[in-house]
Order: C-alpha cells, then sequence, then structure tokens
C-alpha cells in the first residue's frame, strides 16, 4: 500500500470529519447565518433554526469517500486513480452545486422587512460569505489526488536501494517471477543469490561465483523466464 | 483476471457522472419544497403614547412596544404630523422616545393628530428602521400658579405664573383667605363672596399680577383683622380659589381652580 496513496484516503477522511464540526460554507451574520454542514444548510434566524437539505449535499461527501478509497480498495490498475480523481471533481462540483443552491434559492438581499400593528419593521441583516476550512481540505485532496494520477502515486520517490537482494527481488517482482526467499538471498529456478558481506555470490547447483549486482540480476531473470510466468500484484502496474 | 480496468472505469465514471446530473436536477425540482419562509412574529413596533399641548411646545411621546423575545433599542428618527405638517427629529432619553414641536396656533384647535415616521434602532443588535402611522388624542396642558405673594396696607399683591395654550382671562375670586401656619392659626384676612378682579393673559408664558385692596368695601362678608403680617408669625398660606376663562378658538371654556401657596416673610420661621 502507497503512501501517497494512504495520504489521499487520510485528506477524504478529514475533510468528512471535520465538516462535522465547522461550514464548508457561511453566510455569516448577527441574527441570520447560513452554513452549509454534511447533512444540509443550517439557517439560523432570530433565534429560530432551520435545516435545508439540498440532495446534491450528501453527494459531496459520498464522491469525496470514494475519491480516497478507490486507490486503497483497487490496487491493481492505475485506473482506480483515474477513478479516484474523477470522484474528487465531483465532489467539488456537488459542493459547488449545493452553494449554487443557496444563491438560487436561499438567496438574501441582507435585509428583512414585517409588518406592525401601526406600519412596519425593516430589520438590516448584513451577511458576509465564508469559505470554511473543510473546503480548503478537499481542494487539497482533488489535488493530491490529480497529481498521485500523474505520478501513478510514486512521487515520494524510490527509496535508495541499499540491499541488493532487495533490488534483485524488486526485479522479479516488477516482471511476475516466482522466486522463493532463502536465508540472505533469493532463490529462482535453480539458482540462488547470496549476499556475503558486501559482495553478491551466485550459487548455480554446487558451483559459486562471485557476481556483480548487475550479472545476478539478468542471472536471475534468466532462470525466471525458464519458469512458468503467473501473474503477481504491482501496485497500479497496469495499463 | 479477463475484466478490462479501462472498461469498469469508464462504467463507473458514466454512473457516477449520471448520479451526479440527476442529483443537480432533482435538487432544481425539489428546492421549493425544501425551503422554508420567515418572518418576523411578535415584532416590536411604535404606538404613540401622549401628545401633550403646553406653552412651551407640543411633547410627542412615543412607545416602542416589545411583545416577546425581540427587544428593540431605539436610537433616533424622526416624526411628522400630518395635519400641521410638521417634521422634526426625535430625542431618546433613556429609552424613552420624544419629539418637540414648536407650539402653531393650529394645534389649538384639533382634538386629535395622525403622527408618522421612522424610529431607528437596534433589533437584537441589528440594525432596524420602524416605520408608523398612528393617531392619537391631543392634551392641552394649562398650568397656572402662584409665584410670589405680598400683602402689605391691606393691599394683596399676588403674582401668577402663567402658562397656557390659549389667552386666559384669570377672576373672579371666590372666598379667599391669607392665615397663619401655627396652631391654632389665625386669619389676616378672609372673604366670603365673589371678588370680581379679572386679569387677561395672553397666550404663552406669563406673569401676570392681580393686586386687590382688601377691605369691607369687597363685599359685606369681608373679614379684616391686620392690614399687614401679624408681628411675631411669619409663616402664612394664601387659599386662593379662582375661576379662568381659557379663550378657545371653538369658544370660552371657564373653570375653577384652588391656587395656594404657603410662604414666609421677613427673616426666620
Amino acid at each position: 500500500m502507497r503512501i501517497e496513496a494512504l495520504l489521499q484516503f487520510a485528506l477524504a477522511i478529514a475533510f468528512i470529519v471535520l465538516w462535522v464540526f465547522m461550514p464548508t460554507w457561511l453566510m455569516s451574520g448577527v441574527n441570520y447565518s447560513i452554513s452549509l454542514t454534511p447533512w444540509g444548510y443550517v439557517v439560523r434566524f432570530f433565534g429560530e433554526t432551520y435545516v435545508i437539505p439540498p440532495p446534491t449535499v450528501y453527494a459531496v461527501w459520498i464522491f469525496a469517500i470514494g475519491a480516497g478509497l478507490t486507490p486503497l480498495v483497487w490496487r491493481r490498475s492505475r485506473y482506480s486513480l483515474y477513478l479516484a480523481v474523477l470522484f474528487s471533481v465531483l465532489s467539488i462540483s456537488m459542493l459547488m452545486d449545493t452553494i449554487l443552491f443557496q444563491q438560487r434559492y436561499l438567496q438574501f438581499h441582507g435585509y428583512t422587512i414585517a409588518p406592525t400593528p401601526t406600519g412596519y419593521i425593516y430589520v438590516s441583516l448584513p451577511t458576509r460569505p465564508v469559505l470554511g476550512l473543510p473546503t480548503y481540505i478537499l481542494l487539497a485532496l482533488t489535488i493530491l489526488s490529480i497529481f498521485n494520477m500523474v505520478t501513478r502515486a510514486r512521487w515520494l520517490g524510490t527509496r535508495v536501494i541499499e540491499d541488493p537482494i532487495v533490488a534483485v527481488e524488486r526485479v522479479l517482482k516488477a516482471l511476475h517471477i516466482e522466486y522463493s526467499r532463502i536465508e540472505s538471498g533469493v532463490e529462482v529456478g535453480g539458482i540462488k543469490i547470496i549476499r556475503q558481506g558486501s559482495s553478491l555470490r551466485l550459487v548455480r547447483g554446487s558451483e559459486a561465483i562471485e557476481v556483480d549486482l548487475k550479472t545476478a540480476i539478468i542471472e536471475t531473470i534468466k532462470a525466471g523466464l525458464k519458469q512458468p510466468v503467473s501473474v503477481g500484484v504491482v501496485d497500479y502496474g497496469e495499463d | 483476471m479477463a475484466t478490462n480496468p479501462f472498461k469498469i472505469t469508464l462504467l463507473i465514471s458514466i454512473l457516477s457522472i449520471a448520479i451526479a446530473l440527476t442529483l443537480i436536477w432533482g435538487t432544481a425540482q425539489t428546492a421549493p419544497n425544501l425551503i422554508h419562509y420567515s418572518t418576523l412574529s411578535n415584532d416590536p413596533y411604535i404606538k404613540v403614547e401622549s401628545i401633550n399641548v403646553t406653552a412651551n411646545g407640543v411633547y410627542i411621546r412615543l412607545a416602542v412596544i416589545n411583545n416577546g423575545a425581540l427587544a428593540f433599542t431605539p436610537t433616533g428618527g424622526w416624526v411628522e404630523v400630518v395635519e400641521t405638517g410638521q417634521v422634526v427629529n426625535v430625542t431618546v432619553i433613556n429609552g424613552t422616545v420624544i419629539a418637540k414641536l414648536p407650539l402653531t396656533p393650529k394645534w389649538v384647535g384639533l382634538a386629535s393628530v395622525g403622527v408618522k415616521g421612522i424610529v431607528s434602532g437596534a433589533l437584537n443588535g441589528s440594525r432596524a428602521y420602524i416605520a408608523f402611522f398612528d393617531v392619537a388624542p391631543i392634551h392641552i396642558i394649562n398650568t397656572i400658579g402662584i409665584a410670589d405673594v405680598s400683602y402689605a396696607d391691606c393691599i394683596l399683591n399676588v403674582t401668577l405664573s402663567v402658562n397656557t395654550v390659549v389667552p386666559v382671562v384669570i377672576g373672579p375670586i371666590i372666598n379667599m383667605s391669607l392665615f397663619t401656619v401655627s396652631t391654632p392659626g389665625y386669619y389676616v384676612f378672609e372673604t366670603i363672596g365673589i371678588v370680581n378682579t379679572t386679569v387677561y393673559a395672553p397666550a404663552g408664558s406669563h406673569n401676570v399680577t392681580l393686586t386687590i385692596r382688601v377691605s369691607p368695601a369687597l363685599g359685606r362678608y369681608t373679614y379684616v383683622y391686620s392690614c399687614n403680617y401679624f408681628s411675631g408669625f411669619s409663616k402664612y398660606t394664601l387659599w386662593l380659589p379662582i375661576g379662568v376663562t381659557y379663550m378657545y378658538p371653538t369658544g370660552n371654556v371657564t373653570s375653577y381652580t384652588l391656587l395656594t401657596k404657603t410662604f414666609v416673610v421677613g427673616g426666620g420661621s
């Protein structure tokens, strides 16, 4: 499991958890305010509170979960990263559409007028639109998922391999060659690569010669290709 | 695995985009039922509490009626009296809204007036304006009091302070008396019957003086015990039941009132 994908999942979870506690979108005011929560718009008007649930608001966090979860659940193909990007973009689109819902149907001009027994009362209720912190996290999630898509979730860099046996193993894994780990080395087909101190030894039957890393890899591939190729799992390896 | 990841992705993409579009459309369709209209209820309003017409001016007092949880705090505004066309700004003194207008002759002939205007202030911390129109009766307030009394050589001088909206004729005097404030009390003089002394005061704030020669000539039942203050007594009370005729444009109105004044003469008590 790639750390990059885990990070993407963590951002999705952070977005949803944070959203429970603070609104993604807010029209703040003294006696009138609208805040967007995961269950809809919470409208406060002179001490009264109403919840207006536009259906799109549920899609926001469902798509956000999808964007975080897809790369973890479906690791075989890089298409899962593409799908995650689509989900995160859809999540933002749904959020924008929900905000547009407020602009269209919960439109507020900054005042209210009510009749009284002798005339009218005009109350000025100025509001200030504020984008909440969860929105920025959702934005970060989208950017990260796009970045993960472009880099195939490998932007944290390839680690410098200090153990030559691990390097050999990686090549074998990438080529889907079956091998078995033995003590301080690997065994492929009839040959073994054994690490002795800082040097590698190639053991074929009773014969043992000292080889460099390049030769060791070539020899193991040669031996591995002689055996039936089976399918292994490489994260986001397939096209 | 035989399934093509591209096909799966395409299928899920189309499906999720379709869901998203359906939701957008559905939200727009259900919006009129989702939204909730609300207006202020039990909102505060303005009533004209009293209109007092005095010689110094017309005072209109406005009452802010807060019924419910909403509290309105007035800070300013203006009123217009429809009948006279006067427009003035209001002043707020300790939460009471008062407008003071100059007195014009028109006020004297009115029984009630329509008052309209706007009072600005704060409703639970939000800036608010209350527009109102209210009809209220007028109270005409005329005051006449004794400002000063002097009595010497059987001549009584009474200075009256007159605050009236209309011209008045003060007099006659019925059963007046001057006596010491002591136990027992002693009469300086006393009259039984009508003393036909009158004085005229124009509308507004004025001091007028009534001068009465207190002697049996005033009437059969006039008892004069002394032509000056008694020696040894310094505190006296004057009882002055008097008739006042208000000269309204609609006709003269006469009313009787009791004016009294307790005063101290000379030094000491």
